[in-house]
């Protein structure tokens, strides 16, 4: 109606005060062509259409019938509140320890030798830890009160942040108040919807809840397998050429542990660098138990394999085991770890670590960076120990030689899970009631996503003597010999 | 949500073209990109007008139809991933009042309605009497009337 197909004799230029007449509008009307008007008729019509839709949501609703739903209500049947549990399910039988769980542990009023903490490095008695604890609650009190993006920063936290940087040798390190929420906050703040993350099968429960609250497409390979996960990697690999614009923007993680709390095991770090770097994947390594206990100096898995720390994306650690305090850290290049101070959901929104424990971790670290003998006193117990406890009747040791915290397999399964339990249980409270203190390894029965066998866990540390160590293998063994035999 | 308010929206690019001035905002922007183009002296007014509606299809298409995912990192671990702006608008409910604004306004622009109404107003409902301050305004709608 406006433009001027026609050539342009009637271009007007009004003036200010126009004139313009309805008449010409209306000849403008009928001098157009059909198809304009039609074309503009139907854009209208078009728009009062869509002024006047009604908003619907996209999902289907299948609505029921009155009828069907009263059938569904008479059908249902309310599950009990609390659900029938075993009167000698473990949790309902629980040891009572008084005192600390250090060197000697007095469970149920007798005294027995500790092999059940992860007191590693014996830092849970010591005096100086507890100096160090005792000065800074006089001077900060107890706890925090708040996230570390809310008052909750103390010097405390900066300092025990970069000594632990300078010790594992990284740029920057961070700190987490819960152990098992560093690593099940690392992995959601890097893998998202649509990355995928390659996993051993033998990972812990931390790592198994970080991955399903990352929502990240999980590829599990078989526990220490190197060909396996080179087997997925290379499926991985043709499917991302299929689609390289997709491939382009996901993210591939690796993530494994140092010292398996499962199994015992080490994790081949050389040969999963060579592969990060053919594949093009990150490496995730979580070192709780290897942090403080491998390596020359303590520092991990890195160390004890000499592999530079800049190859590692993010070493995850908690500091319960060696540490003795409590919490956990993060540690790698600066541009890795400072995305966590926004994104780490356990940083961010749980109450910062109290700093009585800081300050015990940062005492800690001073006295493993005094002593590094211990580390090679430990390795040195862990192979004593495996040897002697190498041939009893009836159990295996799951484990390697210097894994400090190794379990103790029942070497033919009765078939039920329920009796394996009941039999290493009757074990573990034998040695007690000879002063071993020992302890079953734990799970989640329902929520593991790949069960480990019933297993006793024994645990080393530097603090037991040549001949408590002796002491227990022999008592173990006996053990053994009477309840399996 | 506002945009630049404290809020606990968890993907704001659901709300944003709900945010008050949002659409009064987008209008001027369009009327701008249409008064530049009238400024450049080799565009006739119906070039300018092609341009104008081009450029704002083109526009829209690129931003709302064709690129994909948030500019910001999302605390649902990235369930929007693959959802362009138009899918997450509102959260996936059609025919919502910002939807229906962003589907008529190309419409709008092609038909040229905004002007039309303009000048019908401004020369048929109130030809000759011009209260002063509509004089300037005036002097702009001469360019609307090229027939």
């Amino acid at each position: 109606m406006k433009e001027g197909r026609k050539e342009v004799p009637r271009l007007r230029m009004a003036t200010a005060t126009e004139q313009w007449v309805l008449v010409e509008m209306v000849q403008a009307v009928y001098e157009a062509p059909a198809y304009h008007l039609i074309l503009e008729g139907i854009l209208i019509l078009w728009i009062i259409r869509l002024l006047f839709s009604k908003t619907y949501k996209l999902q289907e609703r299948s609505d029921l019938t009155l009828k069907e739903k009263e059938e569904l209500i008479e059908e249902w049947q309310p599950e009990p509140l609390v659900p029938p549990v075993s009167k000698d399910h473990p949790a309902l039988n629980y040891n009572i320890i008084s005192g600390p769980p250090s060197h000697n542990i007095v469970v149920n009023g007798k005294k027995c030798i500790n092999f059940a903490s992860f007191n590693f490095l014996g830092l849970l008695d010591n005096p100086r830890v507890k100096a160090a604890a005792l000065a800074s609650l006089k001077k900060y009190g107890v706890g925090t009160c708040g996230p570390r993006g809310f008052y909750g920063t103390f010097d405390v936290h900066l300092d025990l942040e970069d000594r632990l940087a300078q010790f594992m040798k990284t740029e920057e390190a961070i700190i987490y108040s819960y152990g098992f929420a560093t690593i099940a906050s690392a992995i959601p703040a890097y893998s998202k919807r649509g990355d995928i993350v390659f996993v051993d099968r033998a990972a812990c429960f931390a790592i198994q809840k970080g991955l399903q609250a990352s929502r990240s497409d999980i590829k599990i390979f078989n526990h220490n397998d190197m060909a396996d996960l080179e087997r997925l990697l290379k499926e991985q690999e043709i499917e991302d050429q299929k689609n390289p614009r997709k491939a382009r923007v996901t993210r591939r993680f690796i993530v494994v542990e140092g010292l398996y709390m499962n199994t015992g095991t080490i994790c081949p770090l050389p040969e999963l660098v060579k592969l990060k770097y053919k594949y093009k994947a990150r490496i995730f390594l979580e070192e709780s138990l290897s942090f403080g206990v491998l390596g020359k100096h303590g520092r991990g898995l890195t160390e004890h394999y000499g592999i530079n720390i800049d190859d590692i994306d993010l070493i995850s650690a908690n500091m319960e085991n060696s540490l003795a305090s409590i919490g956990g850290f993060c540690c790698g290049r600066s541009f890795v770890i400072d995305h966590q101070r926004l994104s780490g959901q356990g940083y961010c929104f749980s109450a910062s670590l109290p700093p009585l424990l800081a300050a015990a971790a940062i005492e800690g670290l001073n006295i493993m960076e005094e002593n590094p003998g211990i580390f090679a006193e430990l390795k040195e117990k862990c192979r004593q120990i495996h040897k002697a406890l190498q041939g009893i009747s009836g159990l295996k040791v799951v484990g390697e030689s210097l894994s400090p915290a190794f379990h103790l397999q029942l070497e033919e399964s009765t078939g039920s899970r329920e009796k394996d339990v009941n039999l290493l249980q009757k074990i573990v409270n034998l040695c007690m009631s000879r002063g071993i203190a020992l302890t079953q390894a734990r799970y989640l029965d329902k929520e593991e996503k790949w069960l480990p066998p019933p297993s006793i866990r024994v645990v080393v540390t530097v603090e037991q003597t040549e001949e408590e160590l002796e002491k227990a293998a022999s008592t173990i063994k006996a053990v053994a010999q009477e309840v399996l035999l | 949500m506002n945009v630049g308010v404290a809020h606990s929206e968890v993907n704001p690019n659901t709300r944003v073209m709900n945010s008050r001035g949002m659409w009064l905002t987008y209008a001027l922007g369009v009327g701008l990109l249409h008064i530049v183009l009238l400024s450049i002296p080799f565009f006739s007014v119906p070039v300018a007008w092609t341009l104008t509606n081009i450029i704002h299809n083109l526009g829209m298409y690129v931003f709302l139809h064709a690129v994909k995912g948030t500019p910001f990192e999302t605390p649902d671990q990235g369930k929007a991933r693959l959802l362009t702006h138009w899918e997450q608008l509102d959260y996936g409910v059609q025919f919502t009042s910002s939807r229906k604004f962003f589907t008529i306004s190309p419409i709008i622009l092609v038909l040229q309605i905004v002007p039309t109404s303009f000048s019908l107003y401004m020369n048929v409902l109130s030809p000759t009497h011009l209260p002063p301050g509509q004089a300037l305004l005036s002097c702009f709608s001469q360019y609307f009337i090229h027939v």
